[in-house]
């Protein structure tokens, strides 16, 4: 490798990436909570909780309801003192487990809505119509694009965070001595996966990403599996179970596979169409990774670190970039870092990579 | 620096693989949509209990995002996600437009109107990010006055009351009982449809199976 020189100085804990994987890690957290707290809100309205608790001791159904309801009565407000004993205010309990709803296509969480840009413009393009409470819920996402760009890449999104994850296999492949090959393919395709995607939705007035766009589908996935093994604990079967996973978790499989011998982070350079509309969201974001020329050394390990096959160490990082950070953590010489800028100056100009993306 | 500007470009097996992938990737979803697209006239028949503050079918399958808060949000669970499994074990016309969008099987479990939930308006109403479910509140005059979610209809040849026993179920079932559903000679069912909102209440407390109290969905053709 030609790093050698700057090996010695390498990577120290970056707080960007640390608090990165905590907030991918809570996505899951989450996606994973959220049905269960839909069931705790059901068994709570049935009067069942309790027993539910009782006859599910020691499983992960029973586990999940007991801890849900252990942080529920440290909120403010839900718990009361009825004949000496603390117990739930069944109201204020049952309001906060209604305030977390959906998945990263759609959630609620607390006070906040927030929507998917992709199923807004779904919606919008299906039904030729933008009501309010859509507009309401893709006020934050749609913001956070335009001054960030792709965060939702590289921050939130479940399948990236996994894709993200398979690809250390790489590496551990190298350590094998079996050398992966990286093809590249054209970072237009997924432009036009998008531009087809929202055609097809306004033919057939039928939101048809949210079929198969991975995380919506994905995060369906998981949710359904969480209510899947509810419902075996009623029929008498508590206990884990994996059967639910269906399709997209297989195809996810498939695609890391693919990705870890042949192409790396295939699926988000090249394919994805939600990426494609961050992209084009954020093409003129303030929110940049800005190259110190003076500082760099050449070393290229920003280029080999980069998860969207962008060329930083040449200050290219245009509308593909998801401003992960992976290649400011990678930098030995402190030449990489974020900068507020508006697009005006050529420097950050935009700058799509080598192949078409004029889209 | 820029190496796209200015030098004329090479046909290597990279740009060659590129433009391979993406011709394969948009073929493949031009087929796949043109496939979707096939099929979606064949729902129009289709009919299924939508949640309460539902729009016309047609704007609600192209409203409807498919995120499934709404069923979340439900406090009886009577709302799931529309699947071919689902609807074909509760005699519902599989459509594939409808997969995903949410769906109530009052056989299964019906609407309570959010009775007892917290909050001032039906819960899915106002779970709904994308104003396919349009907020109604859980006000009682105003559920009489906004909410048609269907019309239960009798089969007199399968209802105990119309058949020398007397029942009574569904009557009592009724959460608007008096003015949806009166019960008659011998708790005979007598369903005004004027006032029924389509709950799917009587449905579910029938004792008989197949069910002799129904509900029609509104967004069926006939």
């Amino acid at each position: 490798m030609s790093t050698a020189g700057g090996m010695g100085k390498r990577r120290r804990p970056s707080l960007l990436g640390i608090s990165r994987r905590v907030v991918q890690l809570g996505v899951i957290v989450l996606i994973l909570a959220i049905p269960a707290l839909a069931r705790y809100n059901n068994y709570l309205a049935a009067y069942e909780l309790d027993r539910k608790i009782e006859k599910w001791v020691g499983t992960v159904q029973g586990v999940t309801l007991a801890s849900i309801d252990t942080v529920i009565r440290t909120l403010p407000g839900a718990e009361i003192e009825r004949a000496g004993r603390m117990q739930r205010k069944r109201d204020v309990a049952r309001s906060y487990a209604q305030s977390m709803q959906g998945g990263v296509w759609s959630a609620q969480l607390g006070p906040v809505s927030l929507t998917d840009p992709l199923a807004a413009a779904e919606s919008v393009a299906a039904s030729r119509k933008l009501p309010w409470v859509l507009a309401a819920g893709l006020a934050i996402p749609l913001l956070a694009t335009l001054l960030l760009g792709r965060i939702f890449c590289s921050w939130i999104c479940p399948v990236g965070f996994l894709l993200e994850l398979s690809d250390k296999l790489r590496g551990v492949l190298r350590f094998l001595e079996i050398k992966p090959r990286n093809l590249r393919f054209s970072f237009g395709m997924k432009y036009s996966l998008l531009a087809v995607g929202l055609l097809l939705t306004a033919l057939s007035a039928t939101p048809v990403l949210a079929y198969v766009y991975p995380p919506a589908v994905f995060n369906r996935e998981l949710h359904d599996l969480v209510f899947a093994m509810f419902d075996r604990a009623e029929n008498g079967k508590p206990g884990l179970w994996l059967g639910g996973l269906s399709w997209m978790a297989m195809l996810l499989a498939a695609i890391a596979l693919f990705e870890v011998l042949l192409s790396r982070r295939w699926w988000c350079r090249y394919v994805c169409p939600g990426g494609a509309l961050y992209a084009l969201l954020g093409w003129s974001r303030p929110l940049r990774v800005k190259l110190k020329r003076e500082a760099c050394t050449d070393c290229a390990a920003c280029t080999a670190a980069c998860p969207m096959g962008l060329n930083p160490m040449k200050g290219q990082m245009g509308i593909e970039c998801d401003n992960c950070g992976v290649c400011i953590t990678a930098c030995g010489d402190d030449a990489l870092d974020y900068g507020f800028a508006m697009p005006t100056s050529p420097e950050t100009q935009p700058l799509p990579q080598s192949q078409g993306t004029r889209a | 620096m820029n190496n796209g500007s200015g030098a004329p470009k090479l046909l290597t097996r990279r740009r060659v693989l590129g433009h391979f992938g993406s011709g394969v990737v948009t073929v493949a979803s031009l087929a796949g949509g043109a496939w979707m697209l096939a099929l979606s006239g064949e729902d129009a028949e289709a009919a299924c209990l939508r949640p309460p503050g539902a729009q016309a079918e047609n704007d609600f399958l192209s409203s409807c995002i498919r995120c499934g808060r709404c069923a979340d949000a439900c406090p009886n669970r009577s709302i799931v996600a529309f699947t071919p499994d689902n609807a074909r074990e509760n005699s519902v016309a599989p459509g594939r437009r409808q997969r995903g969008t949410p769906v109530i099987f009052p056989r299964r479990q019906a609407c309570i109107l959010c009775n007892g939930a917290p909050g001032e308006n039906l819960l899915c109403t106002e779970a709904c990010p994308s104003g396919a479910l349009q907020l109604t509140s859980k006000d009682t005059e105003h559920i009489r006055e906004h909410v048609r979610m269907g019309v239960a209809e009798v089969d007199r040849n399968l209802c105990y009351s119309y058949n020398g026993a007397s029942c009574g179920a569904c009557v009592r079932a009724c959460p608007l009982e008096g003015k949806a559903l009166r019960a008659g000679l011998w708790e005979k069912p007598l369903i005004d449809s004027e006032e029924c909102v389509g709950c799917g209440l009587c449905e579910r407390a029938c004792i008989r199976y197949p069910q002799a109290i129904r509900v029609k969905p509104s967004n069926s053709r006939t």
